[in-house]
């Protein structure tokens, strides 16, 4: 088994997006149509105030509301705890778009489908494209199960935490660094 | 009753026999012969911004599909930003001029062969050389991509004019260093332990491979980053601190950093002993420029200005002043100052070929291509002027003055312009007074897509092919961040060009036979190409299929240039000059010394304009790509930011749209109110105010500093002062 997962420093990240890009690039997908993004935030007052930024995607929980919702199964989780969403068994009711918390599903004007990030399903040897393409190595991507994984490493020696852990949803996204809230909806 | 749902459907559907075909199934079964095609892997070199990161392209049936960093190239080792994927969507823009266009009406094109765009530019061309003279017929573009080509023509009618867009960009700084060096240095951003960067946002105007190397120095070794800048910009938000300073005003604050290291006994003295001329008159000239004087001017507190001197000092020679690029070195009439006090400051550091310092490139020679060069011809002095006699001797020749264009059209010394891969209307001061371009006799323009300039002014388009479409000469990728070997790379054909689309070198050859000068273009760029790395020992097919090449055996040598135990620079004295003599001969001060900003804002209402890269745009160029300007609109990122509590005063909000009005430009734009800018300015992103109908996506979106900016040159590098603007700010309807 796998337990796929990533570890977020936002501390790093400048809000260049592309991350964004190079998974638009990797899923052909719209220039409207996205899988990540950033939230840009402001703390503090001039001169002592500082600009942070939130890269938020599917966090592919383990308790998914959108798996529960799933009228279809069209939503489905598969190896490794990933998250899938099969389209050809969606019916676009977009349950899974309302009822994430984090704000994760885009819908597809084309089909629409509510899509999201795939973990990069498929190309896991390869690496996600979000994580290769980034100058500030702000994700890192792996296997939790596997004790040697740089991820294990990391998730040891650092504090980490989840969003809306309030929600009970379980993220296999975890975060580093002082705590961000997100803006969400 | 049982919910009918897409899957049941399918369920019922095989248990009783109906084929379970769906609407998809054809796109299905195509998209599965698409999928199964063999993808290849080819290498380019990026055209996103112009550092020219080494590209990877995926090709399938065809087809570019995505890209990926080339993991040898130094400016990117493998990552590529936002404007590097942008580039492969960029390729299928509809609004690329697909076909040879000539003027038929106001904005009024009508697509004509390529050879009769070439015999009527010919005959021309031909006509107003005998009637004006050579000097009358400029090439301008944003540089030096076509310099190689343009050379050739040139020097085949006998013109001098060679002008690029540098004037808006960074001239300041090249004309600086070319004095007080004679070479260029670069931050060793890796090694080092204290970096401060002024007016330079690293995270905004990207090389992938220079954020990777602060942020391993700041992440991994507890190296210092220090930004000073009137915004918060992107690579602030990484740093240890974020310095506000009143815009324009860094002149003072260097002044100030120096006074602290002078009188304070930190600088190198061995450095500056052995390997500096005219400190005396430098120290002369600035001996008042105490930290509580900059205080006043530059809003940083004097304590501020100590402990980042001390800190620099203490750290030296692992510590810097980054040098700078188009932030403030295009931007004010103190920016040759401000440049000169950069090398000033890196010197009395003593940083300078040290590691953690300053280093230069590591270099190659490339080899030079025998080709049959045009009969020399005496050439009249530069229209522009640059680096003649008269009031712009201190320019540089080789970077010019473009926006003295228009002018120099209406005065009647232009006749015949080509442009290339260069859109003045959008990225040079005033549209309004680009337009005149316009008038010159006979004006042919060489874009991708259809830009402001061609659209506006141009008699003849003749398309250029996509760059993933062409190959071009081989260059080094040195330049900005530091690398210990040196490489070469080439930008190669990925895909077959277009429609009806030329790369430069065949659009030249048919202007070129037009006009006499065929045997001076019987070349190809494999031709040139293979010359140029003869002498390295690699072959052309090697390159072109590794993209990027690195020398091992000839690594850089991190010592000040000595020839027989004496400084070598390339400058009069061989040592770094702290006075420059040509300044002084055009009776300018050879030394730094305080001058204000041109103008100042003084009313409530009145702010500076100044303007910045968003990380995923580079200026005008990716503006009408639609997956970048996805972003800026998700983002809300066309908003002009504002300082929160002037925005207060002002009765200003975020979301509000407000009036801005300078002495030549009024726009209305939407605001961001915010905290994290200094309340002295206004800042805009640089990317938007497209204004050109037929770049649909950038059409009307935003504003550009450049609408309300006068055009001026400063006089000694010629830069246009592009944040000596003032504007007036008032809530849309008051």
């Amino acid at each position: 088994m796998a337990n796929y997962a990533m570890l977020i420093d936002p501390d790093r990240c400048t809000g260049c997006g592309a991350c964004r890009m190079a998974c638009q690039m990797q899923w052909q997908l719209a220039p409207k149509m996205y899988y990540n993004r950033v939230e840009f935030k402001e703390s503090g007052k001039y001169p002592n105030a500082k600009m942070e930024i939130l890269p938020v995607q599917c966090q592919h929980c383990e308790e998914a509301p959108c798996l529960n919702v799933c009228p279809t199964g069209a939503t489905n989780k598969g190896h490794g705890g990933i998250i899938n969403v099969d389209s050809d068994n969606c019916i676009q009711c977009k349950a899974c778009f309302y009822v994430c918390p984090y704000d994760a599903r885009v819908i597809d004007q084309e089909t629409g489908v509510p899509g999201k990030c795939k973990f990069c399903a498929g190309f896991i040897s390869q690496g996600e494209t979000c994580v290769s393409t980034c100058m500030n190595d702000v994700r890192v991507f792996g296997d939790l199960d596997d004790p040697t994984s740089k991820i294990t490493k990391l998730m040891k020696e650092k504090d980490v935490y989840q969003l809306l852990t309030r929600e009970g949803t379980k993220p296999s996204i975890y975060y580093v660094g002082n705590k961000l809230e997100l803006s969400g909806k | 009753m049982v919910k009918m749902t897409r899957r049941n459907f399918l369920k019922t559907a095989a248990a009783t026999g109906v084929a379970s075909t769906s609407l998809k199934f054809s796109f299905n079964e195509y998209s599965k012969a698409a999928a199964n095609a063999e993808v290849e892997k080819r290498h380019t070199l990026c055209n996103g911004c112009s550092n020219m990161c080494g590209l990877f392209v995926y090709v399938k049936n065809g087809r570019v599909v995505k890209a990926e960093g080339n993991p040898i190239h130094l400016k990117n080792k493998g990552k590529i930003c936002a404007r590097g994927h942008g580039m492969v969507a960029d390729i299928y823009n509809p609004d690329r001029v697909t076909r040879p266009m000539k003027r038929v009406g106001e904005q009024e094109f009508e697509p004509i062969s390529w050879e009769q765009a070439f015999s009527e530019i010919g005959e021309k061309l031909t006509g107003i050389i005998d009637e004006h003279s050579a000097n009358s017929v400029t090439w301008l573009e944003h540089g030096v991509r076509g310099k190689n080509y343009a050379d050739i023509f040139l020097d085949y009618i006998g013109s001098p004019n060679y002008i690029t867009h540098y004037a808006t960009c960074f001239s300041s700084k090249t004309n600086v260093w070319s004095r007080m060096m004679a070479t260029n240095l670069f931050g060793d951003h890796e090694n080092s332990d204290y970096m401060l960067f002024v007016g330079r946002n690293f995270a905004g105007g990207i090389i992938p491979n220079g954020m990777r190397k602060v942020l391993k120095a700041t992440r991994e070794r507890g190296a210092k980053l220090v930004v000073v800048d009137p915004r918060c910009c992107e690579l602030a938000k990484v740093a240890d601190e974020w310095i506000p300073i009143k815009p324009g005003t860094d002149l003072a604050f260097f002044l100030a950093i120096a006074h602290v290291l002078v009188t304070e006994d930190l600088k190198d003295r061995k450095f500056t002993r052995e390997y500096v001329e005219n400190f005396e008159e430098f120290w002369n000239a600035n001996r008042n420029c105490t930290p509580e004087w900059a205080e006043e001017i530059t809003d940083v507190p004097a304590d501020k200005i100590r402990e980042i001197a001390r800190d620099l000092a203490k750290h030296a020679p692992k510590a810097f002043l980054e040098t700078g690029y188009h932030g403030l070195n295009a931007h004010y009439q103190n920016s040759v100052q401000q440049a000169q006090m950069n090398v000033i400051i890196n010197a009395l550091l003593g940083n300078m070929y040290q590691r953690g310092g300053l280093l230069p490139s590591a270099s190659v020679e490339f080899g030079q291509f025998e080709t049959k060069r045009p009969p020399e011809k005496e050439k009249g002095p530069r229209v522009d002027g640059a680096g003649e006699e008269g009031p712009y001797a201190t320019v540089e020749a080789v970077r010019g003055i473009p926006q003295r264009v228009p002018q120099l059209v209406e005065e009647g010394k232009i006749k015949a312009l080509f442009i290339y891969h260069y859109n003045p209307l959008r990225t040079c001061p005033d549209p309004e007074y680009q337009k005149k371009i316009k008038d010159a006799d006979l004006v042919v323009s060489m874009p991708i897509d259809w830009n402001e300039t061609s659209l506006y002014t141009a008699d003849y388009i003749l398309p250029e092919c996509y760059f993933m479409e062409r190959a071009e000469l081989p260059v080094q990728t040195s330049g900005h961040i530091t690398h210990d070997y040196p490489q070469i790379a080439m930008r190669t054909e990925v895909v077959e060009p277009m429609e009806d689309t030329k790369p430069l070198l065949d659009i030249m050859k048919g202007i070129a036979k037009e006009i006499g000068a065929e045997e001076y273009f019987d070349f190809t760029v494999d031709d040139w190409a293979k010359a140029m790395i003869e002498p390295l020992g690699v072959t052309l097919e090697h390159l072109k299929e590794a993209g990027c090449i690195e020398f091992r055996n000839q690594g850089i040598d991190p010592k000040f240039p000595l020839e027989g135990g004496e400084p070598a620079l390339n400058t009069p004295s061989g040592k770094v000059e702290f006075s420059v003599g040509l300044y002084k001969v055009n009776g300018f001060s050879g030394v730094p010394r305080w001058i204000p900003p041109k103008v100042e804002p003084k009313r409530q209402d009145e702010f500076r304009l100044i303007h910045g890269k968003q990380p995923w745009h580079s200026h005008h160029i990716t503006s009408n790509n639609p997956y970048l300007m996805a972003i800026s609109e998700q983002y809300d990122a066309t908003r002009m930011w504002i300082n929160k509590e002037r925005a207060d005063k002002l009765g200003i909000k975020t979301g509000d749209t407000v009036t801005v009005e300078s002495e030549i430009a009024k726009k209305e734009v939407e605001v961001k109110a915010t905290e994290l800018l200094h309340p002295d300015c206004v800042w805009v992103p640089s990317a938007y105010g497209g204004f050109s109908k037929k770049a649909e996506t950038a059409y009307g979106v935003g504003i550009n500093w450049n609408d309300f900016l006068p055009a001026m040159v400063e006089p000694i590098a010629g830069s246009t002062m592009g944040q000596e603007v003032i504007v007036r700010v008032r809530k849309e309807g008051k």
